[in-house]
């Protein structure tokens, strides 16, 4: 499943006409192995190999129900982004394709030596994109991004190794870690380290400050910024690795943790009502979501986590799918600016109809898909914090203002300068796209049950509520 | 079956969002009223049949995807779809040469779709489907005429104004689960019923729930989006902002009855909120000269009737209320809605009057909503409106105050019902052309429910006369023990509301007959104009509300660009460090030397004087 989009994305760099083609069917065979990966109880397809005995590093894969989530929606959001974007250099779509195996690898590794590998290998195709194919500013994000993620992963991999030697485990493989995990101040620090790495990658609050500019500043199709949602994998990182390493740590810090969660949240969605630029607004709007996101998980509870969990996977949809979106409206306009004209629904009722579909998504209109993440994280933060729940989730409002208000700006009031209608290949990933969406909303068991499963396992390992 | 029920009009709204373009008028608009129709003859058939039940176990983890008729949702279902059925039809020839004629009917099945859901959840995750559904469904069709920046603002406003009730219910909802576990509305039930000791976080959830449905009838304080949805097309107004969907507050209350039942201080504050309400729809009513916002302020006001009854603890009364109210309030839109056809888009009273020549159908129509509304004696107005101002001094939360106050504002209703009537239909014709009556396909659902506002009061009848609706209702609902008073003075108590409802329509009759001929006293100009501005509460949210939110997201945003600076000038606060020991290696080793002996000189001093 890792090898496949590899090697579409190694040839669509040297044979960039390729590269579409091939990376179209190495996502929907990873897909479709996530697929069977997620009917499969317990943990599908492992395989354990050593890869450098004698320090105990193994290449040890397998998707549980969480990771195969994750892999699904990944897969289908670069597959259904390779059908969107049309007139980019196939060496971006190469790009991207050695970013997504290295996302695969990031959610099925289960060595932590393994999965930094992966987590670093991930970084220089997204720095490429975005040092390749950015806009004007582009230096300045780039600097910023590499900054923050290269110091998180530094403090991330220094607590790679205290955990295991600290804790005198045998390898590096996570079950072994688990069951000798680290004690006292040794622990409170690895904790805390990894807390910074993912706090980056989440992104958190006050440690978010990379993601609008690295938005902003990437190619204006979109393509780049659905690779970077998908990069955010903060979350997943905690949930995986710091929290069930550490979870007395975890137990010492998680007011401040919720805090910085609500925080995150309430405040990013009020900040994106203020942007005068598309990307910027759904770089905030997004972040706003993963505050809702660490809120679920923080919660400690199964629930929350099944929420945090459910909404990381179906934004890499909606999300890519709004950044994809400004990537049509660039096409057409040539600006990114909010509202270049207005009344366009008259001009092009598909699009204005597509449009208001992935925003009322974004903010979590129930029956889509944004909705059962948003709703399970409220469940379970609640059990753990009213206050910051109440806090969090006054976002549902604030986005309701943003979100409106940026479609309405550009879609109605009178008719305006007229542009074209959805084409042909736009209509294709508008359709497919919007049978995900709606259908993750509908029928939300098919993640959410899977999910369930590996969150139980979770809250086994800190004793946890339901 | 049941799920059947929701899937017509869903695939309705699918066929014609989708294809309805290619649709010739009228084909769009039979086949969406056909297809609630259907829907309405299935709840019929299921409802006959004992009721129906569908579960998707596990459609989030622990919370099923529960649907139920019982006589509640049915009663709620039938309201629904059969006031529905009877504005789709009008709304054909309303519609009639629309440019969005099709997506106009896509937009209204789905509203059927979302508020049958709502209706039908057995559990609060899928009522909340439902609850958020139709606020996109009005927002879509009070922006329906998008092109005017109005009621695109219109759309918004009553979307983000809902959200906040929203909060409430999503809280509410965290709450329960973190106290029960389930959200399944039946389990909840039998949770609450069964413990001898309620969890002390049942009021706060009662409370929460309740702000929902603040949000979603429209009542103080969240009360300002509703006259603005006006915006809309004029069926779009009688079907969503007054027979269906701003009564889904109400239904929620009497679905959570056996909550709000154990809860006397919730309960108190909800009649509470409910009578101001009312009192503030009805003073406001005075100052509007649109044809629609009267009635828009009118059914806040009669929300706010709704929520005094399921506040005393009388749910059955509330829900008569909402199918009366259904009945006269779509009547009195849609003959709006003629009034205004026929002057081809006059909505301004002032440029109406005389209109009962012109329009002799439109004005019985007219006529027979008015005086419902006003609860003039025998019409279904009267009977439910009684029942509530009776409920208020016999339940258990009630009390003599609720009774005076609620005749009080009788009194104010019968009255603006009569200005309503009286500007409109009554005097000489002010505005300009000649008005037309509508086509039967407008008029002839006007007599149906000119039919229901004038008989649909005899289902419920005060004792010893028959009641249909509180048995029927009863199983469905929380039982709270009513004192019973006297026959002869609950007929006493009738026949003074009666006398009040006529006083009013005189007293409202002698003031406004010829209202721009006489000179009105100063102080009634005053309160006019005041009454207009729906006494400044949207001045007031602007001002201290909506106006600092958004500066407070600019200013955010800044101190959003201030973090990133100061990262920047952290990062460039270590780049200099960096130039200045870099600058030390200068490779001077008599600058060396005395660096160490000065470093030594320090570390010595240092152990001194520790």
């Amino acid at each position: 499943m890792l090898l496949l989009p590899f090697l579409a994305g190694l040839v669509g760099l040297f044979l960039p006409g390729l590269a579409r083609g091939l990376g179209l069917l190495a996502t929907l065979a990873s897909g479709l192995i996530a697929l069977a990966a997620l009917f499969a109880p317990g943990v599908a397809f492992y395989a354990e190999r050593p890869l450098f005995e004698p320090a105990g590093v193994y290449y040890a894969v397998g998707l549980d129900g969480a990771s195969a989530a994750l892999a699904l929606t990944t897969s289908l959001a670069v597959f259904l982004a390779l059908l969107a974007v049309k007139e980019v250099p196939g060496r971006m779509l190469a790009l991207g394709l050695l970013m997504t195996a290295g996302l695969l690898g990031i959610f099925a590794s289960l060595d932590l030596v393994l999965f930094y590998f992966f987590y670093e290998a991930t970084l220089i195709p997204s720095l490429l994109l975005l040092g390749v194919y950015g806009g004007a500013n582009r230096v300045r994000a780039l600097i910023k991004f590499a900054l923050f993620t290269l110091a998180g992963s530094l403090l991330m991999l220094a607590a790679i190794l205290a955990a295991r030697y600290y804790g005198g485990a045998e390898s590096f493989l996570l079950r072994d870690l688990l069951s000798a995990r680290p004690e006292g101040a040794a622990a409170t620090l690895a904790f805390l380290a990894f807390t910074l790495a993912f706090m980056v990658k989440t992104p958190l609050f006050p440690l978010h400050v990379w993601l609008p500019d690295f938005h902003a500043e990437n190619h204006p199709s979109g393509f780049a910024d659905v690779m970077g949602t998908l990069y955010k994998v903060g979350v997943y990182g905690f949930f995986r690795f710091a929290i069930p390493l550490f979870p007395a740590a975890f137990a010492a810090f998680k007011p401040y943790l919720l805090l910085l969660a609500a925080v995150t949240a309430l405040g990013a969605a009020w900040i994106a009502y203020a942007q005068k630029d598309y990307k910027r607004l759904l770089a905030y709007g997004a972040l706003s979501h993963m505050g809702v996101a660490a809120l679920g998980l923080f919660s400690g509870t199964a629930i929350g986590a099944v929420g945090a969990l459910f909404l990381l996977a179906a934004s890499a949809l909606y999300t890519g799918g709004l950044f994809l979106f400004a990537g049509w409206l660039f096409a057409r306009f040539g600006t990114l600016e909010l509202a270049p004209t207005h009344g366009l629904a008259k001009h092009a009722p598909a699009l204005a109809a597509f449009g208001l579909f992935l925003f009322l998504a974004m903010v979590g209109l129930p029956g889509l898909a944004g909705f059962p993440g948003e709703f399970l994280s409220a469940l379970g933060a609640w059990q753990a914090s009213p206050f910051f729940t109440l806090v969090a989730f006054a976002a549902v409002i604030a986005a309701a203002a943003y979100a409106l208000s940026a479609y309405q700006r550009l879609f109605h009031g009178p008719p305006g300068k007229a542009v074209a209608d959805l084409s042909g290949g736009e209509w294709v990933y508008a359709t497919l796209a919007t049978l995900a969406v709606a259908f993750l909303g509908v029928y939300p068991k098919l993640l959410s049950g899977p999910i369930h499963e590996a969150a139980q396992a979770f809250v086994a390992a800190i004793g946890g509520g339901k | 079956m049941l799920l059947l029920v929701i899937l017509l009009p869903l695939a309705g709204f699918l066929v014609l969002g989708l294809f309805g373009r290619r649709f010739k008028e009228p084909l769009p608009g039979v086949l969406a009223s056909a297809l609630v129709f259907l829907s309405f003859l299935l709840v019929g058939a299921l409802l006959a049949s004992g009721g129906a039940r569908f579960v998707l176990e596990d459609w989030l983890p622990g919370i099923p995807f529960a649907l139920l008729l019982d006589p509640l949702s049915g009663y709620m279902a039938l309201v629904v779809t059969g006031i529905g059925f009877l504005i789709h039809v009008y709304a054909i020839g309303y519609m009639h040469g629309d440019e969005g004629y099709a997506r106009f009917f896509a937009y209204f099945n789905f509203f059927i779709a979302m508020m049958l859901t709502l209706v039908l959840a057995d559990s609060y995750p899928v009522m909340f489907v439902g609850w958020e559904g139709v606020g996109l469904a009005s927002f879509l069709l009070i922006g329906f005429w998008y092109t005017d920046w109005k009621n695109a603002k219109s759309a918004r406003k009553a979307f983000i104004t809902n959200r906040i009730g929203d909060l409430g219910f999503l809280l509410g909802m965290a709450l329960l689960y973190s106290l029960f576990g389930t959200l399944q509305i039946s389990e909840l039930k039998e949770a609450v019923e069964g413990s001898l000791v309620l969890p002390g976080g049942l009021a706060l959830a009662g409370l929460l729930l309740f702000v929902g449905a603040v949000g979603k009838s429209a009542q103080l304080p969240l009360m300002v989006w509703l006259p603005d949805a006006m915006a809309g097309p004029t069926p779009v107004s009688a079907l969503i902002h007054a027979a269906t969907m701003v009564t889904a507050g109400v239904y929620l209350l009497a679905r959570s009855s056996f909550l709000y039942a154990n809860l006397p201080d919730v309960s108190y504050w909800i009649a509470v909120v409910g009578l101001l309400t009312a009192l503030y729809g009805a003073l406001s009513a005075f100052g509007q000269w649109d044809i629609k916002r009267i009635v828009a302020y009118s059914t806040i006001s009669q929300l706010g009737y709704m929520f005094l009854a399921a506040g005393v603890g009388a749910y059955w009364v509330a829900l008569f209320h909402v199918m009366t109210h259904a009945f006269y309030k779509a009547l009195l839109f849609l003959a709006s809605g003629s009034v205004i056809h026929a002057l081809g888009g006059e909505q301004d009273v002032r440029k109406m009057g005389g209109l009962k020549k012109h329009l002799p159908r439109t004005h019985l129509h007219g006529l027979v909503g008015a005086l419902s509304l006003a609860g003039f004696p025998l019409f279904a107005g009267f009977w439910s409106k009684d029942a509530i101002l009776a409920a208020t001094l016999s339940y258990p939360f009630g009390g003599v105050g609720f009774y005076l106050a609620g005749l009080f504002v009788a009194f104010l209703t019968a009255a603006y019902a009569m200005r309503w009537y009286a500007l409109v239909f009554l005097g000489e014709f002010r505005g300009q052309g000649h008005p037309h009556e509508a086509p039967p396909v407008m008029t002839v659902p006007n007599d149906v429910l000119a039919l229901g506002a004038v008989f649909a009061g005899f289902l419920a009848l005060p004792k010893p006369l028959w009641n249909l609706i509180e048995p029927f209702l009863a199983p469905a609902l929380a039982h709270l023990e009513a004192h019973e008073p006297a026959p002869l003075v609950e007929w006493g108590l009738l026949l003074l509301s009666a006398a009040v409802a006529l006083v009013g329509l005189y007293l409202g009759y002698l003031f406004f007959r010829d209202y721009f001929k006489k000179k009105v006293p100063a102080w009634y100009r005053a309160f006019e104009q005041a009454a207009l501005e729906g006494f400044y509460a949207d001045w007031l949210y602007n001002t201290f509300l909506v106006n600092p939110a958004k500066e407070l997201a600019f200013g955010l945003g800044l101190a959003d660009r201030g973090l990133d600076r100061a990262y920047v000038y952290a990062g460039g606060g270590v780049g200099l460090l960096g130039r200045i020991l870099a600058g030390l290696e200068n490779g001077y080793l008599r600058f060396y030397a005395a660096l160490i002996l000065a470093f030594a000189a320090l570390f010595v001093l240092w152990g001194v004087v520790r």
